[in-house]
């Protein structure tokens, strides 16, 4: 089975139909998708922005980056539930369209960014967090990750143009 | 007279405004018009949560608000600039639309309780008091920006 009939069969179940054909349910998805990206988005460029040394500079890395991190992953899962969900309200039209997955992608790539800095430049992040600029290594990683979040705004929203 | 004859003339065929001549600068504009919403509502949420008394407990909130200042200052420039451009694709028809209305009285309302309540609760005066009324303030704040946001997207229909 190719995976657009599959998608086909998946947009046939009665739980697809219900989220395309419900009255509130596709709005309030969107409402909560577009609301989580900008509590995340946000709080991970003000995070990027602490290390990059362009705001908050007063404020240790890792109380920036700590103090928000429930909130941060609250968004997330929010944002990956309603995601899912307004993907499985219409298969056939996400499955076939190519911005979907550039953006899906990009999200791995920012995750994948996520983890590199994680388990490199943040474990030491005690000896140099205090200081208003952080070393180059964090640095490039800030760098990526803005540009691949804005990247991501943009081809999210394309998908609809798609 | 003249001139604004053949203007008037041209651009009722042709539209001069890119974002009424070609399909794809609307959605360009409406992206960067999204990441500045991003930046401007995570600096003010930060604000928000530390004037709730729920993070960033340790920095005292007159610093936090001052060194956000520009961030938040970047962020409504963002949105004054590409939100008044949006509008002029077709401002006849936005102006019908109920959401938009919302929308305007909402951000009108956010912006001046940013600039008194929220200024006044900010003020390096108050740092070393108990948060106490700082608290709903900082909710109003959030609830505020939120009804930006959902009028915002109804806008569009959705």
């Amino acid at each position: 089975m190719g995976f657009m009939s599959f998608c086909q069969r998946l947009s046939e179940t009665g739980f697809s139909k219900h989220l395309r054909e419900a009255p509130y349910d596709f709005p309030i998805l969107i409402i909560l998708h577009i609301l989580t990206i900008a509590l995340f988005g946000g709080m991970v460029v003000m995070g990027n922005l602490r290390v990059l040394g362009l705001a908050l500079r007063s404020v240790p890395v890792s109380e920036v980056i700590g103090q928000f991190r429930p909130w941060k992953w609250t968004a997330f899962g929010l944002l990956l539930v309603s995601g899912t969900l307004l993907a499985l309200s219409d298969p056939v039209e996400y499955g076939g369209n190519i911005m979907f997955w550039i953006s899906n992608v990009l999200l791995l790539v920012a995750g994948l960014n996520a983890l590199i800095f994680h388990w490199g430049a943040y474990q030491s992040v005690e000896a140099w967090g205090s200081a208003p600029r952080a070393p180059r290594s964090a640095r490039r990683w800030a760098t990526v990750s803005l540009f691949l979040w804005i990247i991501l705004v943009f081809a999210g929203r394309a998908i609809a143009f798609f | 007279m003249f001139l604004v004859q053949i203007l008037a003339d041209v651009s009722g065929r042709v539209p001069l405004n890119p974002i009424a001549r070609w399909e794809w600068v609307f959605p360009v504009v409406e992206a960067i018009h999204i990441c500045g919403f991003a930046l401007l509502v995570g600096s003010i949420v930060i604000v928000d949560l530390r004037l709730l008394g729920v993070s960033l407990s340790s920095q005292p909130v007159s610093r936090l608000a001052k060194e956000l200042s520009p961030w938040i200052w970047t962020g409504i420039i963002i949105q004054l600039t590409t939100g008044p451009y949006l509008f002029s694709g077709d401002p006849s028809e936005y102006v019908q639309i109920a959401a938009f209305r919302n929308k305007m009285l909402f951000l009108f309302v956010a912006l001046v309780f940013h600039f008194t309540a929220i200024r006044k609760a900010t003020a390096s005066s108050t740092d070393s008091a108990p948060l106490g009324w700082r608290r709903p303030v900082a909710l109003v704040s959030l609830a505020l920006w939120f009804c930006v946001l959902l009028a915002g997207l109804w806008i569009g229909n959705l």
